[in-house]
């Protein structure tokens, strides 16, 4: 599997430094993302997905440009927004699932046939034809999920996945996430969502802080978070 | 790329959700619809040709019988009726008020108004005049002044129009697409 | 998301929606040439035809939709003594939009599109048909979605004001769309784009 690496890559949004030099090479299998709100975490996401054009530096995997070279990324890369209702494009559930397949250059008769199989195998057959909006805000997350591994990437992105799920779905989701066979990266706020993963990276204000096993990063980011929390953390303006 | 063809499907939505939700009370006991509120923003944000894009998407599927015109209305038998004439003008008043829009520099909310107006009621009416006097068997005159009738409110919405497209230029001066090149000067300065 | 198609399978679910469409289609210009006997024996077809296929209910449901306007042009024309043209121009106008009602009501969405997209394939080159066809689904899935928005909007208004909502919630009606929009694009990009 192809590792992702970032040169000095930097990204300016409407005149804001919101990434500044970020070099990384990320090969590990489970990879976590920390940081506040505002430090970036899902503008690091959306740049090595290729959503966004790194303004320095360069983002790659295999040699390629997630940016530049979608055709080929489809099967390198598969992202997870953080709301579902960002992400779902199709009013029912089987052509959610169908889309990312004939992109990646299936027949529609193919594409149907391996829907129709992929919910089979979830025991949600039932779902091949009901409304997404219709589905609970735990359903949907799954139902992206569902769409983005039925295109079989070799990297998941997963933004933020559990924030808005309730005790039990979370746990269902970690355990499928443990289960996959894909190279995941995961932002979190929450340090107990990344404590087991193989690797974590800090980031604040756009910058590294700190990169390493969760046992030498998160101490530390506990307790500047807690540090922060004490003072009045959040005085700067955004803009 | 894919941000045309979203801007097009997103306003063609709002269109629809302009129609389909209660009227809004104006406080001078005129409730009014919003669908053709809805057409001159589409000319006033997303500019002549995404507009004009928009509008045709929710007409094509208000005619395949999505009932998305206002008051849940849908289907061909819309054409038959004697409205026929402003659905077939919608799509080239949101162009014409979309052409304006580029065209006219200076105070946002003074052209949108005008582009509104011109777009919106001038053209609009220039199509939904003769339908009415094709549909209703009547010369072309009595059908013009029979319209009258709906210009006060028509003036209401173009007003409206400038109100709203002046709060999206200023909360977002990068999504004016109708003065994208003005709106990227902004963007430098700021 | 709901469409005005029946659910209770009749006959004419099982012909081509092309064929339907055109058959109106003639069927408006020979209404035009009609003096007012036929126009009204053939809104007596349509009727029959509606109870035949046992969508009486729902046919007659969806013309009253039109009294208002059945109303107005008949004053109208009473106002200038022209009643009987009056009574030609409603009469044609209850049929046309009969028979057209009776297609929306018997022919699925996706057979429609097809029709749409048959229709466009000479415009291929600059639209091409995947693309129109995504922009159908788009507009489907979200105008729940910004329905949605909007009754948030609504909320928001009234959990900070006694009086209703006025047109001020307009605005970021328009903002959440062009902010949707954006996102959608996103999400289309990721999966693959518009290609």
């Amino acid at each position: 599997m192809d590792a992702i690496v970032l040169s000095g890559a930097g990204l300016v949004l409407q005149g804001r430094q919101v990434l500044a030099d970020l070099s990384l090479r990320l090969s590990e299998p489970r990879i976590g993302i920390v940081g506040r709100n505002g430090s970036g975490k899902t503008s690091l996401l959306r740049l090595i997905a290729g959503l966004v054009p790194a303004s320095t530096g360069s983002v790659r995997i295999a040699g390629l440009d997630p940016g530049k070279d979608r055709k080929a990324m489809l099967r390198k890369l598969g992202i997870l927004f953080q709301n579902p209702d960002h992400q779902i494009l199709f009013p029912t559930v089987a052509e959610e699932l169908a889309f990312g397949l004939v992109q990646q250059g299936q027949s529609r008769a193919e594409a149907a046939a391996r829907v129709a199989a992929l919910l089979e195998a979830e025991g949600r057959a039932h779902w091949a034809g009901a409304p997404t909006h219709t589905l609970s805000q735990g359903q949907r997350q799954y139902l992206c999920l569902l769409a983005v591994l039925a295109m079989a990437p070799d990297w998941l992105l997963l933004d933020e996945p559990y924030a808005a799920l309730d005790l039990p779905t979370q746990a269902r989701l970690r355990r499928h996430l443990a289960g996959l066979t894909q190279r995941t990266v995961v932002i979190s706020h929450d340090p107990v969502a990344v404590a087991d993963m193989d690797r974590v990276i800090w980031l604040e204000a756009g910058r590294l802080r700190a990169d390493g096993p969760p046992d030498d990063v998160l101490p530390a980011f506990r307790a500047e978070m807690m540090r922060l929390g004490e003072v009045d953390a959040d005085t700067d303006l955004a803009t | 790329m894919e941000r045309n063809l979203t801007h097009i499907a997103l306003f063609a939505a709002l269109i629809a959700v302009l129609g389909l939700v209660p009227k809004i009370d104006l406080g001078i006991g005129v409730p009014i619809t919003a669908q053709s509120l809805g057409i001159m923003l589409c000319g006033t944000v997303l500019g002549a040709k995404r507009g004009a894009l928009a509008v045709l998407l929710f007409l094509a599927l208000v005619a395949m019988g999505v009932p998305l015109l206002s008051g849940g209305r849908g289907g061909i038998g819309l054409f038959a009726s004697p409205s026929v004439g402003f659905l077939v003008g919608f799509p080239v008043a949101a162009f014409v008020t979309g052409w304006v829009m580029e065209r006219l520099r200076g105070d946002v909310a003074l052209a949108a108004f005008n582009a509104s107006a011109i777009g919106g009621i001038i053209v609009l009416y220039a199509f939904g005049i003769p339908g009415i006097a094709f549909m209703a068997g009547k010369p072309l005159a009595e059908a013009a002044v029979g319209s009258l009738a709906f210009l006060p409110g028509d003036l209401v919405k173009a007003v409206l129009a400038a109100l709203v497209t002046q709060m999206v230029a200023r909360a977002r001066p990068g999504s004016l697409l109708s003065r994208a090149q003005d709106a990227a000067g902004n963007v430098e300065a700021s | 998301m709901l469409t005005l198609t029946s659910p209770r399978e009749t006959v004419l679910h099982r012909w081509p929606a092309g064929l339907k469409l055109a058959l109106v289609a003639a069927g408006s210009v020979v209404l035009f040439q009609l003096p007012m006997a036929g126009v009204a024996v053939a809104l007596a077809l349509a009727a029959a035809l509606a109870l035949t296929l046992g969508l009486g209910r729902d046919w007659l449901g969806l013309l009253r939709l039109l009294w208002p306007v059945v109303l107005v042009l008949l004053a109208w024309h009473g106002l200038t003594g022209t009643l009987a043209q009056g009574a030609l121009a409603v009469l044609r106008m209850l049929a046309l939009v009969g028979l057209a009602n009776l297609v929306t009501m018997t022919t699925r969405l996706s057979d429609m599109q097809a029709v749409f997209l048959w229709l466009s394939r000479p415009l291929a080159p600059i639209l091409p048909p995947q693309r129109l066809a995504l922009a159908f689904a788009l507009v489907i899935r979200f105008v729940p979605v910004m329905l949605l928005r909007w009754q948030a909007l609504v909320l928001a208004w009234r959990a900070r004001a006694a009086r209703r909502p006025g047109w001020h919630i307009y605005a970021p009606a328009v903002l959440a769309a062009l902010d949707e929009a954006d996102r959608v694009a996103d999400a289309l990009r990721a999966r693959g784009g518009t290609a």
